[in-house]
């Protein structure tokens, strides 16, 4: 077994006393908020990793999931989904994350736990509930912003994904811009792309699907069936970050060639599924697709009369190392260093990291076929780190990156939040 | 439930289901369950009684046997065991990460024979064997109940639903579907 370089920094305290689902790093304060059966919403610090607020009264059954709007400014907005077929969203006053940075650097209030009950009660008030969407008929099981913070997706068990436009107004106003039906199970989860509005969803169906908006209607471009039991979660590769060069070589001019290549094919996908596989998915360049699909149109088509429909070709681009001996509930892929996390029901968690194979090394290279321009370059992902056992005998539900903000991190550190059935949320740190 | 899917049923009598007197452990080492309601007063008296309640004492199929075999059928006022939908050849006990050499984990694998091949209720038998596992089990029990390969028309889609974690999490705050499930658990100790 890999010796592991995935290391405890700290348990988000007081944890819930019931199964925790899922807990959403905010964008930029050093906050996040944990999904709880018990209901309720806690809202922890990455700074002091205590509790600083929880949110409760919203929903009447289990939250499953919560994400925060990104691009406000002066304040925090919290969408969240709960078992109850409800969407709920919350503002704060961001003078709330200084306020919790004071609190966190004066050591005078060193406080036991549970003895801030004056103190959270005031916090709690200033949670702001905004307005209930409702629409779903049954579980809510995802939600997503997309990345101009302007549309919100959710998904539920009634098999639809909704996507609501946030209109903005001062008044808590949402508009329904489409709803989509065509997964024939539970949607387990949607994802928005981290630049452009196309936005993937994965479930009970085992495929993966993606949507775009053409013309004014939301329509599926992909449907990706490769995996062969539910999908539980997606997630997108950041737009900077490039893998490293296996031997060194070259590396500069290879990372570079990899970066074009990306530039063409944009943000990968991964995918992670009840059949204990972790798969990575990439967009074929359009203009390679078109030539894949027309059988002998390898030059000379005027670009005019190329078809110009808006499906999409998705490739499988990696199928990662097996590690997991259960199903696998959830992958967070690292918008920063580029690696990979997995966590499901088997307690372990898993780190993948991608490097790019020099193609020198190719002892088979004199046989294989010139190809035209340069050849695509390819990256082998190998276990970087694997914990055991890591909430203990518990299944682990989710996992997320997020900034470092306690008093040892440096620069642009990352940590990794995981989320477990007992209630426990775990931070760890990698040593690189 | 309006009508009976089933109206004439195989029954065992409860005389000829397995109990641990008849295996061939030794009936001492039984305490009549995993949660039994009354202590052993040994435990209180010996010296190490803090290690005995940090050991936990192994589970074996017959326990888990025990645990189903009361719970009642949904439209019969009849047991699971008495019905034979639940039966102890096919309860396994089994390592989760058997690559691990000092997980505890351990899966429990339930297969069980619904009545009638298209019997629209196997889910709720099945949904109810889970709950009653997981409610009693140690957490470091994984619990897998399915429909024995070839008794059930529907068979891997009822699997698929009841290995559906997030699905039997939503089914346990569903307030009618667990008035059922209460109901055919009554009949548990």
């Amino acid at each position: 077994m890999t010796e592991s370089k995935l290391s405890l920094l700290s348990d988000l305290t007081p944890p819930s006393l019931e199964r925790t689902w899922l807990t959403a790093p905010h964008p930029t304060l050093p906050i996040v908020a944990t999904c709880s059966s018990d209901k309720t919403v806690r809202v922890y610090s990455l700074t002091n990793f205590k509790l600083l607020s929880t949110i409760t009264g919203g929903h009447k059954r289990s939250v499953r999931t919560a994400a925060w709007k990104p691009h406000v400014q002066g304040e925090s907005v919290l969408a969240t989904g709960s078992f109850d077929a409800t969407v709920g969203v919350w503002r704060r006053w961001d003078s709330y994350g200084r306020a919790e940075d004071g609190a966190g650097k004066d050591s005078a209030n060193a406080n036991v736990d549970g003895e801030e009950d004056v103190d959270g009660a005031d916090e709690e008030e200033e949670w702001r509930f905004a307005v209930l969407l409702d629409g779903h008929d049954s579980e809510v099981k995802s939600v997503s912003w997309s990345p101009s913070g302007m549309l919100l997706a959710t998904c539920a068990r009634d098999k639809s994904i909704w996507i609501w436009e946030d209109l903005d107004d001062g008044d808590n106003n949402f508009e329904t811009v489409a709803v989509m039906q065509e997964h024939a199970g539970d949607v387990k989860c949607v994802s928005w792309h981290p630049v452009e509005e196309c936005l993937a969803s994965a479930g009970y169906d085992d495929t993966i699907r993606l949507w775009r908006e053409d013309l004014d209607d939301w329509g599926q471009v992909a449907c990706i069936k490769k995996h062969e039991g539910t999908v539980w979660f997606l997630d997108w590769e950041g737009t900077e970050t490039t893998p490293t060069v296996a031997d060194g070589a070259n590396a500069t001019a290879l990372q570079s060639q990899w970066r074009e290549q990306r530039a063409l094919s944009g943000p990968r996908l991964v995918s992670c599924s009840d059949d204990r596989t972790v798969r990575v998915w990439r967009r074929l360049p359009k203009e390679s697709a078109q030539l894949g699909a027309m059988s002998s149109a390898a030059t000379g088509i005027p670009s005019i009369i190329r078809p110009t429909g808006t499906d999409e070709t998705w490739e499988e681009d990696a199928l990662l190392p097996h590690a997991h001996e259960l199903a696998i509930y959830a992958v967070a892929w690292s918008r920063r260093t580029g690696l990979i996390a997995s966590v499901g029901a088997d307690g372990r968690i898993i780190i993948y990291q991608e490097r790019i194979v020099s193609p020198s090394v190719d002892v088979d290279a004199m046989e294989t076929e010139p190809v035209e321009g340069k050849a695509s370059l390819q990256t082998e992902w190998t276990q970087f780190a694997v914990v055991n056992g890591a909430h203990g005998i518990y299944e682990i539900n989710h996992a997320a990156w997020a900034k470092r903000a306690d008093r040892g991190a440096v620069e642009e550190e990352e940590v990794l939040v995981t989320t477990a059935d007992d209630g426990s949320v775990k931070v760890w740190t990698l040593q690189q | 439930m309006a009508e009976v899917q089933n109206s004439n049923p195989t029954i065992l009598n409860v005389a000829d289901l397995p109990t641990r007197t008849r295996s061939t452990i030794k009936a001492g080492d039984y305490h009549s369950g995993i949660f039994a309601a009354v202590p052993n007063p040994a435990d209180f008296l010996s010296s190490d009684s803090e290690d005995d309640d940090l050991l936990e004492e192994p589970i074996d199929e017959q326990e888990i046997y025990d645990l189903i075999k009361s719970i009642s059928d949904p439209e019969h006022p009849l047991s699971l065991g008495e019905l034979a939908v639940v039966s102890l050849p096919d309860i396994f006990i089994k390592p989760t990460l058997p690559n691990v050499s000092d997980s505890p984990l351990q899966t429990v694998i339930v297969l069980i024979t619904p009545t009638i091949t298209h019997c629209s209720l196997a889910t709720v038998i099945g949904l109810g064997v889970r709950v009653r596992l997981e409610q009693s089990l140690p957490p470091r029990f994984r619990v897998d109940v399915r429909i024995k390969e070839g008794t059930h028309s529907t068979g891997d889609e009822v699997n698929k639903q009841l290995g559906d974690k997030e699905r039997v999490a939503a089914a346990l705050e569903n307030g009618a579907l667990m008035q059922v499930i209460t109901k055919m658990m009554e009949t548990c100790q």
